[in-house]
């Protein structure tokens, strides 16, 4: 069938705007591949987060008891509200990940593996069960402890000597963040192993899922309450009770606000790709408008000339759509890799939900349709007379604003860039959406890089809150001044301090201790510590009230994360502590904040002895070196476990400062490359935004360019003049990116810091970026411009002259 | 008895506001053109021709006075029922042709067609053919605009004005743009439209060509001041 006159006017546009129209296209593909990656993303990972997560049936509650037997399991699941019970053991223990070098080791004791129905682990490779003196290791553990599979490596537990096992298989605990970003590696092992370690055979956890389907805390905590008294009843010893949030990944909720912070970037970069096709159409009807006029005067309506750029528009999406969305969903998938490994997630499937597709498809078409509407239906409303006698959608001329004729007082300046100045404000409406796209771009770029400089301060500030190089946690609490004395007669150690530390809660009326701890002890763990007084080896920055008054046994000072375990406490308020069973009152005399600590509420020596009655004894030490360097830190603290071991002073963990960067610097880098991947995206659509835009004007100014060389301009001219223009944009735009990017970083700082560590990142400006984007913008909008100008600069005068 | 005029223009006025204040492009037009009429519009640049043309046509809207074409109130007419109707009635010729760059001149004349749906679509280019063939250019059916000459492209344009088959055409300076010989074929083109029952009005400054009008309506200052019956030209 032979087109209409309409479509092979359609088609002829079309081809005669090929350039422009194709910027476009690209732009709103690149718009389209934002979304689809981001959106794929999100639905892979928020399905596959639950599917490993849930897959594992994590326990509801940890429940630490005396002693766990068979019958003691075999009743609490007929307790009401209980749907499973299984005994179980976790203790810390350290595996040398080189000669003389340890690392934390979190051992997990299952009785039965193949029996395991909470908790679950998926083998990947090797035995299952372990074999007697054998040990899984989580799989992001392997190349942490510089182990093989089948290697032996040597651990040591708390009461036993350091022993070599070997690592027989590889299991995924998906309730588990990396072994690498929280540098401890995770082993599962059985009862005889546990024993062959040296330690004795006793399963003191009872884990537990309650019969509820979709429970929440407060219903788990009630439930497990209750238990907990029928214990104490049947004469058992109830410790702490951990309950993690229910159904939920510890990194979930910080999974989804970062990807649904990525989803609204990337809609905001859709629909600049969008509002760029509203200009570029809006461009292409202002060079169309004597044609429109045309049309209209040979019998056209107006809805029928909207027909023909609305469709236009709607191809230009549909072309777009399928450019950017295999790309899109390919790259959307890459992200979910990338993010499971970070989340340690088996994506089982990466398949994209079909209405993901459908989505991206309504939102490809009628989102430039819908921006695109507008102003077409104000050009094709225009009136044949206005679209015969004026050349332009406007009937305003230049000096017709006070700005106008602000800039008609320039002077003293190069003629040629004196033109564009001018002429860069010819066009307001269409100068604002250049100015838009390419400022929002600078924006979330200049974001991107100074969230990251946020975050490196934030670090570099928690470093050097602590003073100290060293942190010894020893397996039970030792006579202080024998420790003291040990730790500091090894050469190389200037400074070392008591820093007493027990696992805290909050009290309960019922005297239970329950953390919302999930089963790495990590996420969601609370300490009571004893600050020697005055010490400097932390110095925090005070949120409200003070440090710790010397002597005072009544004073703690909370840090900003423990008021997550005392919502609403106020400096002056009292608080009731659970230590080992023991209830304590104290008085709240300060908050401080503590960057990459979990809550821990500081007390004097004097208060941690009234709170756990024991004095004259430590279980943690922190020291002082004469050298700060990895090297010097890592040969010293050698020095110090021989000498501890050598006095049979069991290590239980140590964390240097090298090691907690190691483990704080992988939670960031794939926010960072996610924001500046969508920054990259919005700066594409913003060149391709100016090229297009810089592509209109010398459409529209080609009798202009004529009129310039038939007096004597040449080609340098022309083209120095569209180049200025562009280049003023860009230069325009980098202004007002760096003020958009104020109040953007402070938000994402806010969101990031937040997640990461329960408190605002602090707004700072990153130079480089403002540099670098300065740099991009020049290039990116001398480039945009050089090919419209070289083709201005190529028209003969006959031609332009000659142009309708 | 007189019959009905096929335009009927009375008492129209046209202001323009510009920065300098209002100007008065027509002054209280009163004109009325018979069927198979074929009549010149003089004057001098800025006498109100072109305007005058544009409110006939409604192009532009008058700011007062009345506008009739056969039995329509052009000047109770909306945009969108101006464009309908101008489609169907009005064969309107420009001087610079304003063919559409990008469509064949064929694919010009079928346009006015194809906006107005006047003929079956199967019906459309034999009959932009036929009016290219009757314009002398049938040859040129498939080229672009820009690759025809001044004259070609006026034939083209007076094709496409004809496309919907209106009684009246309406021409502003049609020949202003072409050499004096390929201007009088112009002329005597519409001379022969009008032996066929169409009505036209053209502005023109060819003076010399008054030989083929029924009637010169001489403008001056927005006013009617001569109206000249062919006679007394020739």
């Amino acid at each position: 069938m032979e087109l209409s006159p309409r479509w092979r006017k359609l088609a002829g546009d079309l081809r005669n705007a090929r350039g422009r129209l194709s910027m476009m296209v690209l732009a709103m593909a690149v718009g389209m591949f934002g979304i689809a990656a981001i959106l794929s993303a999100y639905t892979i990972l928020t399905r596959e987060i639950g599917r490993n997560y849930l897959g594992t049936n994590p326990a509801s509650a940890l429940i630490e008891v005396d002693q766990v037997t068979d019958e003691l399991v075999d009743a609490v699941r007929h307790r009401p509200g209980i749907a499973n019970a299984e005994s179980g053991t976790s203790l810390w223990a350290r595996v040398e990940v080189k000669p003389d070098e340890w690392m934390p080791l979190l051992l997990f004791v299952v009785k039965d593996f193949r029996a395991m129905k909470i908790g679950m682990v998926r083998p990947e490779s090797g035995a299952y069960p372990p074999p007697e003196g054998s040990m899984l290791l989580e799989r992001t553990g392997l190349p942490l402890v510089n182990g093989k599979f089948g290697d032996g490596i040597r651990v040591q537990t708390p009461n036993g000597p350091k022993r070599k096992i070997v690592i027989s298989g590889l299991v995924h605990d998906p309730g588990l963040a990396p072994s690498w970003q929280e540098q401890t590696a995770y082993g599962y092992i059985t009862l005889s192993t546990l024993a062959l370690l040296g330690e004795s055979g006793t399963l003191d956890t009872l884990k537990v899922t309650v019969s509820d389907p979709s429970p929440n805390v407060v219903a788990i905590e009630r439930t497990v309450a209750g238990l907990a008294g029928w214990l104490r009843q049947q004469g058992y010893s109830v410790g702490e009770i951990r309950i993690p949030p229910p159904g939920k990944h510890p990194h979930e909720t910080q999974m989804r606000a970062v990807l649904a912070m990525l989803i609204l970037f990337s809609l905001m970069a859709l629909v600049l790709s969008a509002v760029l096709t509203a200009s570029t159409i809006g461009g292409m009807l202002a060079q169309q408008v004597r044609q429109i006029g045309i049309m209209k005067a040979i019998g056209a309506r107006s809805s029928q000339i909207a027909g023909i750029y609305l469709a236009l528009v709607v191809l230009m999406g549909g072309v777009a759509v399928v450019l950017g969305l295999p790309p899109g969903i390919a790259a959307g998938r890459g992200l979910a890799r990338a993010i499971a490994e970070l989340l340690n997630l088996t994506l089982y499937s990466e398949a994209v939900p079909g209405w993901v597709y459908l989505v991206q498809l309504i939102a490809g078409l009628l989102v430039p349709f819908l921006i695109a509407l507008g102003p077409i239906l104000r050009a094709t409303r225009i009136t044949v007379r206005e679209a015969i006698n004026d050349y332009g959608t406007s009937i305003r001329t230049f000096r017709s604003s006070r700005l106008d004729a602000l800039l008609g007082k320039i002077r003293g300046m190069d003629r040629t860039l004196l033109l564009s100045i001018r002429n860069t404000f010819r066009r307001r409406g269409r100068l604002m959406l250049t100015l838009g796209l390419l400022s929002a771009a600078g924006a979330m770029f200049m974001t991107a890089l100074n969230v990251r400089a946020a975050w490196e301060r934030n670090l570099a500030d928690a470093a050097s809150d602590r003073r100290y190089d060293l942190e010894i946690r020893l397996n039970g609490p030792h006579p202080e001044e024998k420790v003291l004395a040990i730790v500091s007669s090894v050469p190389g150690v200037q400074k070392v301090e008591s820093w007493d530390i027990d696992p805290a809660a909050a009290n309960r009326h019922d005297g239970l201790e329950i953390a919302r701890t999930y089963p790495d002890r990590g996420h969601g763990s609370f300490t009571l510590r004893s600050a020697p007084p005055g010490s400097r080896m932390i110095q925090l920055t005070m949120l409200g009230g003070r440090w710790l008054p010397p002597g005072d046994s009544d004073a703690v000072v909370l840090n900003h994360m423990a008021l997550r375990i005392f919502p609403g406490v106020k400096v002056g308020d009292t608080i009731h502590i659970s230590v080992q069973g023991r209830q304590t009152a104290f008085h709240v005399v300060g908050i401080a904040r503590e960057i990459v600590t979990p809550a821990a509420a500081y007390t004097s020596p004097e208060g941690f002895h009234r709170a756990l009655g024991r004095s004259g004894q430590t279980n943690a030490v922190r020291v002082v070196m004469k050298g700060h360097d990895e090297k010097t830190i890592g040969a010293v603290t050698r020095e110090i476990e021989r000498a501890l071991e050598r006095e049979r002073i069991s290590v239980k963990i140590d964390f240097s400062e090298t090691r907690l960067d190691n483990a704080l610097s992988g939670h960031i880098y794939i926010l960072i490359f996610a924001l500046i991947l969508m920054s990259a995206i919005m700066a594409v659509v913003g060149v391709l935004g100016l090229a297009s835009a810089m592509g209109t004007t010398v459409v529209e100014r080609t009798r202009e360019f004529g009129v310039m060389r038939a007096i004597g301009g040449r080609t340098g001219t022309v083209m120095r003049n569209v180049i200025g223009e562009g280049v003023f944009i860009g230069l325009m735009s980098w202004g007002i990116a760096i003020v958009l990017s104020l109040p953007l970083s402070a938000g994402v700082g806010r969101l990031v810091g937040t997640l990461a560590f329960y408190f605002p990142l602090p707004l700072v400006l990153s130079p480089a970026a403002m540099i670098i984007w300065l740099t991009v913008i020049f290039l990116g909008s001398t480039a945009a411009s050089a090919y419209p100008a070289s083709r201005a600069s190529r028209l003969t005068v006959r031609e332009t002259l000659a142009y309708t | 008895m007189t019959a009905k005029p096929l335009i009927s223009m009375n008492r129209v006025f046209k202001n323009y506001e510009t920065p300098s204040g209002s100007f008065a492009a027509l002054r209280g037009i009163d004109l009325e053109v018979q069927e198979g009429e074929y009549v010149a519009v003089v004057g001098r640049s800025g006498s109100g021709k072109s305007t005058l043309i544009n409110v006939l046509t409604g192009i532009d809207s008058p700011s007062s006075g009345e506008i009739h074409v056969a039995s329509t109130a052009v000047h109770n007419l909306g945009e969108e029922e101006l464009a309908k109707w101008r489609g169907k009635n009005v064969g309107v010729i420009f001087q610079f042709f304003q063919l559409l760059p990008t469509l064949t001149v064929a694919e010009n004349v079928m346009l006015p067609m194809d906006f107005c749906n006047t003929f079956p679509p199967g019906e459309r280019r034999p009959r932009a053919m036929a009016l290219l063939e009757k314009m002398g250019i049938a040859e040129q059916a498939d080229k672009l605009p820009s690759d025809l000459s001044g004259g070609q492209q006026q034939r083209a344009a007076i094709a496409r004005a004809l496309a919907n088959d209106p009684p009246l055409l309406v021409a502003d300076e049609p020949t202003g743009n072409l050499d004096s010989r390929t201007s009088e074929d112009v002329v005597r083109f519409f001379s022969s439209l009008v032996n066929e029952g169409k009505t036209v009005v053209m502005v023109t400054h060819e003076r010399d060509m008054t030989r083929y009008f029924t009637r010169t309506v001489m403008l001056e200052d927005g006013a009617i001041v001569e109206e000249t019956e062919a006679k007394a030209w020739s």
